[in-house]
């Protein structure tokens, strides 16, 4: 799955990392063949180049951990510990203070508005807030998609705490944020489709397209995606909406994974309470609501990705946590965020798997705890160099 | 094959909006095109490609990049966090005061908009640079009188002074003002702000705010 993402992630920046590639002077690492440690490019050198500064890392640790400068006494300690690794020491005993302290619960909830698109009022910071919660209490970033209740927890901002609340939108069981009120109200749209791209992007880290196979036989239309043509709907198998469009681009490279997510999406109504009916319409005059035959033919099964059926939320909540790109995901977007780089997916920040391969193991064997894989983050080789 | 999907997203865009080529034969009825009969449009927000290639021209590419810290402008709640340690009352209403500004400057310090789904810009861009000075220069005095009693400022209950009696800077009032030891460069410019100004007030005023502007170009 992270092979694919990653492919279609390369061809989306295709023309520009090949031409940036050769602006800056060589399109990707070179073998280094020397066979000595010489950096096998000018960009390896200025890697190299770099110097550990534990006062300037604890100055950006301090903004992004407790939303402030660093004190005097703070600085000062720093500063006078002696040599690099007496400084390294104090400053992760600095870090794991952050971490700890009251002010690290708001820094973690505004990260997660500004993630997840949405919060600021009591009922809009609802997913934000159990995201935060998680963080805060090092619970396991598999909570976010899977919890069963405790999905809604209220915040006392002053203290910095959490406490455990259900949301209260029809639903006997949650599926973690994926069957947030308040996510399914910020991203109503036609055919909840807006609902599958926050869902996309957020956790996964790409947009669509994100399903390819990059085998089709040459001659052939476009079409990269790893399911049939025919397993989502167009005019010709009972649909509205012709998925099958070729004319202008082939929808259904993005569509064949689009459809098969949204109709779980799609009971929730546009204030985010779950109904036993389809609440979304579809695009055509008249904005009729939309039928399960809009987004598959027949009795064509949801799922979160091609051979990984989810019937329900709950399933599709438990199909993506297992997925490696999605806790690849969650580690790229908190080295994004200590690191001060804009976001994955709006502008294209990525993050090569090398680059950030310890911390995803760490975090995958650590049981996907989010404050542990933060503070690896901050005390990283990479954030103390400047 | 691959060749279709390298086209530069944006002209994919155009192609799922209904703008490509005028003058091609009609959309056949259904297709996923926007019209006046429907409402397929898809959100345009997929990045310029020529925009990422000039970013990339300076950042270097992916692997090197990530791997080195960006330059994110201030977030705006962390503004006001930093101003009110630093002694800037946020409550104040005088017209030009720090607090007040930095109240009504919620929109050119590029705080986010979640009802329109839109995350904080995180690009300094002249305009956020423009009211953070304005900020800065008006919050400077307040900070100058402030540092002693500062709890952030203090060291074992001994608080730091920007200034020392003979008007010159302090390295603990620096450190506490920017969040890092200062240097030499730092305490030489310092000094050089408050000499060169028409008045001592005015130059301890420039410099504070010249190096909170400095300082914080980036978070």
């Amino acid at each position: 799955m992270i092979g694919k993402e990653r492919t279609m992630r390369s061809v989306r920046v295709f023309l520009a990392l090949g031409l940036a590639g050769a602006a800056c002077g060589g399109s990707s690492a070179t073998p280094d063949d020397t066979g000595d440690d010489v950096p096998a490019d000018e960009w390896d050198r200025r890697l190299t180049e770099r110097v550990v500064d534990y006062n300037a890392a604890l100055r950006t640790a301090a903004l992004r951990l407790t939303g402030d400068l660093p004190t005097l006494a703070e600085i000062k300690a720093v500063a006078d510990a002696g040599d690099a690794a007496a400084q390294k020491v104090v400053y992760e005993s600095l870090l794991r203070s952050y971490l700890e302290g009251p002010r690290f619960a708001g820094q973690m909830l505004r990260f997660w508005r500004d993630t997840m698109r949405l919060g600021e009022s009591a009922t809009m910071d609802t997913a934000p807030r159990f995201a935060a919660q998680l963080a805060v209490e090092n619970r396991s970033y598999a909570e976010l998609l899977t919890a069963t209740t405790g999905t809604c927890p209220t915040y006392d901002a002053a203290a910095g705490t959490f406490t455990a609340g259900n949301c209260d939108n029809g639903l006997a069981s949650a599926a973690g944020v994926l069957s947030n009120p308040a996510v399914m109200a910020q991203f109503s749209s036609n055919m909840a489709f807006r609902r599958v791209r926050w869902v996309q992007e957020t956790f996964a880290c790409t947009a669509f397209p994100t399903e390819l196979t990059g085998a089709q036989p040459e001659g052939a239309p476009a079409f990269l995606s790893p399911w049939p043509m025919d397993s989502i709907a167009g005019t010709a198998n009972g649909g509205t909406v012709d998925f099958h469009d070729q004319s202008a681009v082939i929808c259904a490279n993005c569509h064949t994974t689009m459809n098969h997510l949204a109709p779980l999406f799609a009971y929730f109504d546009d204030a985010g309470q779950l109904q036993s009916t389809i609440q979304v319409k579809t695009p055509l005059p008249g904005n009729p609501l939309a039928l399960r035959s809009d987004w598959l033919p027949g009795a064509e099964p949801t799922a979160w990705r091609f051979g990984r059926q989810t019937p329900d939320l709950a399933s599709l909540g438990v199909a993506m946590a297992a997925d490696p790109a999605i806790a690849e995901c969650a580690v790229a977007r908190l080295w994004n965020w200590a690191l001060g780089r804009g976001d994955i997916v709006d502008t294209l920040a990525t993050v090569p798997t090398e680059v950030i391969t310890a911390q995803v193991a760490a975090f995958t064997a650590n049981g996907m705890k989010l404050k542990d894989a933060i503070f690896a983050v901050y005390a990283s080789d990479d954030f103390v160099r400047f | 094959m691959r060749t279709y999907l390298c086209l530069p997203p944006a002209l994919l865009m155009l192609a799922c909006t209904g703008e490509l080529a005028t003058g091609e034969p009609p959309l056949p009825t259904g297709n996923a095109s926007a019209g006046t009969e429907n409402t397929f449009d898809h959100p345009d927000s997929n990045i310029d490609v020529w925009e990422l290639l000039d970013r990339m021209k300076a950042e270097g590419p992916p692997r090197y990049a990530a791997r080195m810290h960006g330059c994110a402008k201030l977030k705006y709640d962390t503004l006001g966090r930093l101003l009110a340690s630093r002694g800037v009352d946020l409550a104040a209403t005088g017209a030009l005061s720090a607090g007040k500004l930095y109240r009504d400057g919620d929109q050119a310090l590029g705080a986010p908009n979640f009802g329109a789904r839109q995350r904080e810009s995180r690009e300094l861009t002249t305009a956020t640079a423009s009211k953070m000075f304005d900020i800065f220069v008006q919050a400077a005095p307040e900070i100058i009188a402030a540092m002693p009693s500062l709890p952030a400022c203090q060291v074992a209950g001994q608080g730091a002074t920007m200034f020392n009696a003979d008007n010159q800077c302090t390295p603990d009032g620096i450190a506490c003002l920017l969040g890092v030891p200062a240097t030499p460069s730092h305490l030489e410019l310092c000094n050089l702000a408050v000499t060169r100004a028409s008045d001592v007030e005015k130059g301890k005023r420039i410099a504070v705010a010249s190096l909170l502007a400095a300082a914080n170009t980036c978070e």
